[in-house]
């Protein structure tokens, strides 16, 4: 697998919330919340349950979305790895699981928001090969 | 970075100076406090800390000044904190007021970089009975339009964008490590003297949370939060009478010195320069003792001291 799967109702028994990124202002360019209002119906589910995906190495994800007063839902997001509930992650699967997910999210943003620059930003910055 | 007889301190050859704190609007904020005579405090900007000016300290105390450096609050030994909310541009130049004032400084010369410039500026101008004369390098201070470099994706806005901010800049450190690297002259030189401790005094992911959030405070349309404060900044400034001096990078590319200086030039006429060295954006790495000796010269001058 190497893409970001959205699921519905995964299994969560025997599983803990690891978190391994947030992000308190997902709207300081307003088309990353509209993807995310678009991807998981945030309009009528609002706080009601997170979204979850399924990422490369298997491992699945909540995202946690966070609103505050006075600012469009969301305003933030959480990313839980969801691990065995008593087993450490493993970091560089997690850092490659949120790489992908990053490429998904921007694909899914669209417009002038491009995956090739994204890859590019990656390349100057020197982080691991990655597919 | 360690804890030494219960002072938070990061041991260095090249930084041997006492570590001092105070706290201003809730938060611990670190400083050295160098010298004797009329203050000269030197701003940092993004990703930076006092590090940037150590090689300023010995030539500035030597030439008879008081030498202050702090450290922006959410950098160097100061407190990170780990909210973006926690970080606002008023918020950033009332730290610095508060820790200006209960140091009574006056008569000060302010040295602003990247953001020491805002921050610094917005000092200066709500304080003008405490400033005597102003060094500005490599800033800005004018809400549009923004840099070219700053309007781009790549890689400046994909740099920051929202979890692609936290990733690349807290869980890689892109900014304080190959985002500095890249913004220097001799990249060699700056990867064996210092990158390190650029990297280091940023161990965490949550400690780097302000490397991706001034980015998000350069306004690059008219929507931009904190518009309304550069508007002031470049109203004020252009009232502005005091002594300047503007120094600039000669291979400055994020905010080069034809477009910049030049701006700052036509916001303060009487302004000294631009002095260009050799220099990218961090042009205190590359020619530290050379731009302390132009201030140290501008200042000799205001003085009536000539060498």
């Amino acid at each position: 697998m190497t893409a970001i799967q959205v699921i519905e109702n995964p299994v969560l028994e025997g599983t803990r919330r690891a978190l391994v990124l947030v992000e308190d202002r997902i709207g300081h360019y307003p088309e990353f919340r509209e993807f995310f209002v678009r991807q998981f119906a945030l309009d009528t589910s609002g706080l009601s349950r997170p979204g979850h995906v399924r990422a490369p190495s298997g491992m699945t994800y909540a995202l946690v979305f966070i609103g505050r007063s006075g600012e469009p839902f969301p305003d933030g997001i959480e990313i839980y790895a969801l691990p065995d509930a008593l087993e450490p992650l493993n970091d560089p699967e997690v850092d490659a699981d949120l790489w992908v997910l990053l490429r998904w999210m921007i694909a899914g943003v669209g417009g002038e928001w491009r995956v090739e620059d994204l890859e590019a930003t990656g390349r100057l910055y020197t982080l691991p090969r990655r597919q | 970075m360690e804890l030494s007889g219960g002072a938070l301190r990061f041991p260095h050859e090249q930084w041997p100076y006492e570590p001092k704190f105070k706290k201003v609007n809730g938060w611990r904020m670190h400083y050295i406090d160098e010298g004797a005579g009329d203050p000269v405090v030197l701003l940092h900007g993004n990703p930076a800390w006092g590090f940037l000016y150590r090689k300023f300290v010995k030539p500035l105390t030597a030439g008879g000044r008081r030498v202050i450096v702090p450290d922006m609050v959410g950098f160097g030994l100061s407190e990170k904190p780990v909210r973006e909310q926690a970080h606002t541009l008023d918020g950033h130049i009332a730290n610095l007021t508060g820790l200006l004032r209960q140091l009574d400084i006056r008569n000060a010369t302010m040295v602003s970089h990247d953001w020491g410039g805002p921050t610094g500026l917005g000092f200066a101008l709500s304080n003008p009975d405490r400033v005597r004369a102003l060094v500005i390098m490599s800033t800005w201070a004018w809400p549009l339009p923004p840099a070219e470099f700053h309007k781009r994706i790549f890689p400046w806005r994909m740099m920051h964008a929202p979890l692609v901010g936290p990733y690349l800049l807290g869980r890689h450190n892109a900014l304080a490590g190959r985002g500095m690297y890249l913004s220097v002259v001799d990249r060699k030189k700056f990867r064996a003297e210092s990158q390190s401790v650029y990297e280091d005094i940023l161990p965490d992911p949550g400690s780097r949370l302000l490397t991706w959030a001034w980015p998000r405070w350069i306004p690059v349309d008219e929507s931009a939060r904190g518009l309304a404060r550069f508007e002031w900044l470049e109203r004020e400034l252009r009232k502005s009478k005091l002594p300047t001096m503007l120094i600039w990078g000669r291979e400055d590319e994020v905010f080069d010195h034809k477009t910049f200086a030049t701006r700052f030039k036509d916001l303060l006429p009487h302004a000294e320069g631009p002095e260009l060295v050799t220099g990218r954006h961090f042009l205190q790495e590359d020619s530290g003792e050379e731009i302390a000796g132009k201030i140290n010269r501008f200042l000799d001058c205001i003085d009536g001291r000539h060498s």
